[in-house]
């Protein structure tokens, strides 16, 4: 019987058609999320029981215990978006670049944000978070594109040169960033709060406006999709296909520059998410690319959220950053991939 | 460096065009520095422009000694002012300078040799990261009993120690060590941004700048480290100079010719690690130096070699130059030298990579 070669875990049954896997898969994600959403609002310095959350959600809750869950809603709702745009972005950039460490992180964008809010900073008086957007997003732009006419340099390719133009890039900006905020310590302040990649602290209104810029991205990151996956096959083949490969690579890097600008100016630079969940959803779900970007959709808010909830709970009563927390789970997972590589020089 | 044959100013043979001429600069039978006409030239002209760099640092700027008065200021004659210029600020500065260049520049010389490959050098592999994070927690947990640079010189190597694990193939496969490297640096900077945000603001800026690498307020006891840590390592590493040169053949010629290769490599690597830690414990994790001064040097004699004195040499003109920036452009307020020679070393970095690429090298 067909169960015997391609059951799914936990799917006696389901094998006949192609997407009771991905419908078993997506019940899944939504249960994590809503686990990670409801442990998001329940921990923290204060931790509050499950019954209390349902308590509060239908109005009838103390009103101290109300407070405290919903000085929580902020953040959790940040988290989501953060994590959303930071998977979504890494999705459509391993697929554009067909590079499995194409990263925002990696490839400079984040430098370029960073250093585009310290110049604002510095030199234009920007303060507040829809004043730091507006800044994050040229300097993303133009970091993303000069790491790849850096990269895409010569002739041939490889792996490892976008991540070096990254790197390059990343460090000529850094040594920027710091002579602007060792000379004013006024930038300096707001530069260190804000680098660590924090989830706490920040209001709706940070929300709200970095909320259309993720719209945009995610919206363009679904139309592209099924383009995406005509390029998987090749340049020529997509072109026979009747698709436009510039126009696709070129959309996809801007709807990935888009996202990971607004998570960078949302809650700082964040590494790693962006660079694992293409990979875990890839293995759930298979190379189609309108799967990927859905079910990155899903597990990013979930991984940032339990990372963000990690960082509440281990170091009582202080809290970790989940910039901290998620570079201490991702590096470790970097460094045995790096292990595995094969071939590749 | 006038005893070598085929250096000084003997006149180049006649296969000079298509073979450099070669000799060795031999102290015993297991001494031979390989010394090419062009190395001594390079060399010579390296140390002038290090002499003129050096008399810039002491002489320029409010501080600065007169040009007249520099040479009793430099017997020690000086008075006041000059005395003080000398003895506190810029001598031991410039002293320390001078080693660290040299050390780091040794150091990359070293690195890159071991592993046939311009990127294996300190910088990539997470160093610096990993001397900021040792810092970064010994000025925060043990703020009084663990001196900052003891914490660097802790962070770096247990870096260097984890890059090399989790290649699985040691420094060798540029790919590896590249990747393994940023996640290295990852951690390291996640750990040194957190201390940044926890602490005060103006400890957090001290911190912050000894992370960038900085040679402000450097006493005579840095420059002793330092040139101590040199004046023994150098003469070790011109003991394995000419099997490194032997050994950038390859590991198949190298065996043989009758050098044995992995212990050379062995050796090589050790010396390499404790000249950038000792560089690190007194200047922080200054950065590019070390990768930066032996493709210089490569470039300058456009022959094959190690090139441990070049590059030595090259690394303090740099570290020299870099400092007199820091100490003398108006454009930022005394800056940390890491900050310009990260500026400067990227820049150049990333010339160096699309060349390579051009050609189609990497």
């Amino acid at each position: 019987m067909a169960t015997t070669t391609a059951a799914p875990p936990g799917g006696a049954g389901t094998t006949r058609t192609g997407a009771a896997r991905p419908a078993l898969l997506l019940l899944l994600g939504l249960a994590a999320l809503a686990l990670a959403l409801c442990a998001s609002v329940m921990f923290g310095s204060r931790s509050t029981s499950f019954g209390e959350v349902i308590d509060v959600l239908t109005g009838t809750a103390d009103p101290h215990i109300t407070t405290i869950i919903e000085s929580r809603y902020p953040r959790t709702a940040l988290g989501v978006l953060a994590g959303l745009c930071l998977a979504v972005a890494g999705t459509l950039m391993q697929g554009v670049s067909r590079n499995p460490l194409a990263e925002p992180g990696l490839l400079g964008i984040n430098a370029g944000a960073s250093a585009s809010i310290v110049a604002a900073t510095a030199w234009f008086g920007a303060s507040g978070s829809t004043d730091t957007m507006w800044w994050a997003l040229p300097g993303a732009l133009i970091a993303g594109v000069l790491v790849h006419v850096i990269g895409t340099a010569g002739s041939g390719t490889s792996v490892v040169r976008l991540v070096l133009a990254g790197a390059v890039l990343s460090a000529v900006l850094m040594a920027f960033i710091q002579a602007v905020t060792l000379s004013k310590p006024e930038v300096f302040d707001s530069y260190r709060y804000w680098v660590v990649g924090a989830l706490g602290g920040r209001d709706f209104d940070v929300f709200w406006s970095v909320l259309p810029f993720a719209a945009v991205g995610f919206l363009l990151a679904l139309v592209l999709g099924p383009g995406l996956n005509t390029l998987a096959l090749g340049d020529a083949t997509a072109v026979s296909l009747g698709s436009h490969p510039g126009r696709i690579r070129g959309g996809g890097l801007f709807a990935a520059t888009l996202l990971s600008a607004a998570a960078t100016a949302a809650v700082g630079p964040i590494a790693f998410v962006g660079l694992a969940v293409p990979h875990v959803v890839r293995a759930l779900v298979g190379v189609d690319f309108r799967l990927q970007i859905l079910f990155s959709a899903l597990l990013g808010p979930t991984l940032l959220l339990l990372a963000d909830v990690v960082g509440r709970v281990v170091m009582r009563p202080t809290e970790l950053m989940v910039g901290v927390v998620t570079a201490f789970i991702g590096a470790p997972a970097l460094l045995i991939a790096v292990r595995r590589m094969r071939g590749t020089t | 460096m006038t005893t070598a044959t085929g250096g000084g100013t003997t006149p180049p043979r006649t296969t000079a065009r298509t073979t450099p001429p070669k000799g060795f600069l031999r102290a015993g039978p297991r001494v031979a520095i390989p010394v090419r006409r062009v190395s001594v030239v390079a060399a010579i002209v390296l140390l002038v422009l290090i002499v003129v760099a050096a008399v810039a640092t002491l002489s320029m700027g409010r501080l600065g000694v007169d040009l007249a008065d520099l040479p009793a200021a430099l017997t020690g004659d000086a008075e006041g002012k000059n005395r003080f210029v000398m003895n506190r600020l810029r001598g031991p500065r410039l002293t320390v300078a001078l080693g660290t260049g040299a050390a780091l520049g040794l150091s990359g010389a070293l690195f890159q040799s071991v592993t046939r490959n311009p990127l294996g050098s300190p910088d990539v592999i997470g160093l610096a990261a990993g001397a900021g994070a040792g810092a970064a927690i010994s000025a925060l947990m043990f703020p009084d009993t663990v001196p900052v640079a003891v914490g660097a010189l802790v962070g770096a190597v247990l870096a260097m120690a984890l890059v090399y694990v989790s290649t699985g193939t040691g420094f060798r496969n540029p790919a590896r060590l590249v990747v393994a490297g940023i996640g290295v640096a990852a951690i390291g900077a996640a750990i040194t941004q957190y201390v940044v945000y926890a602490m005060e603001r103006d400890k957090a800026s001290v911190l912050t700048a000894y992370v960038n690498g900085s040679l402000a307020a450097r006493s005579w006891s840095d420059a002793t480290t330092i040139w101590l840590v040199l004046l023994v390592v150098a003469p070790l590493t011109a003991l394995i100079a000419r099997r490194l040169d032997i050994g950038e053949m390859g590991d198949d010629i190298a065996e043989g010719l009758g050098s044995e290769p992995k212990r050379t490599k062995s050796a090589a690597v050790v010396l390499a690690i404790v000249l950038s830690a000792a560089a690190v414990s007194v200047a922080g994790p200054v950065a590019f130096i070390a990768l930066t001064a032996p493709q210089i040097a490569k470039r300058i004699t456009r022959v094959s070699g190690p090139h441990l004195l070049l590059s030595a040499l090259t690394g303090s003109l740099l570290l020299v130059a870099a400092d007199l920036c820091a100490q003398q452009l108006p454009l930022f307020d005394d800056l940390p030298v890491g900050i310009y020679t990260m500026a400067i070393g990227g820049t150049y970095l990333g010339y160096l990579l699309v060349r390579e690429w051009r050609r189609g090298v990497l």
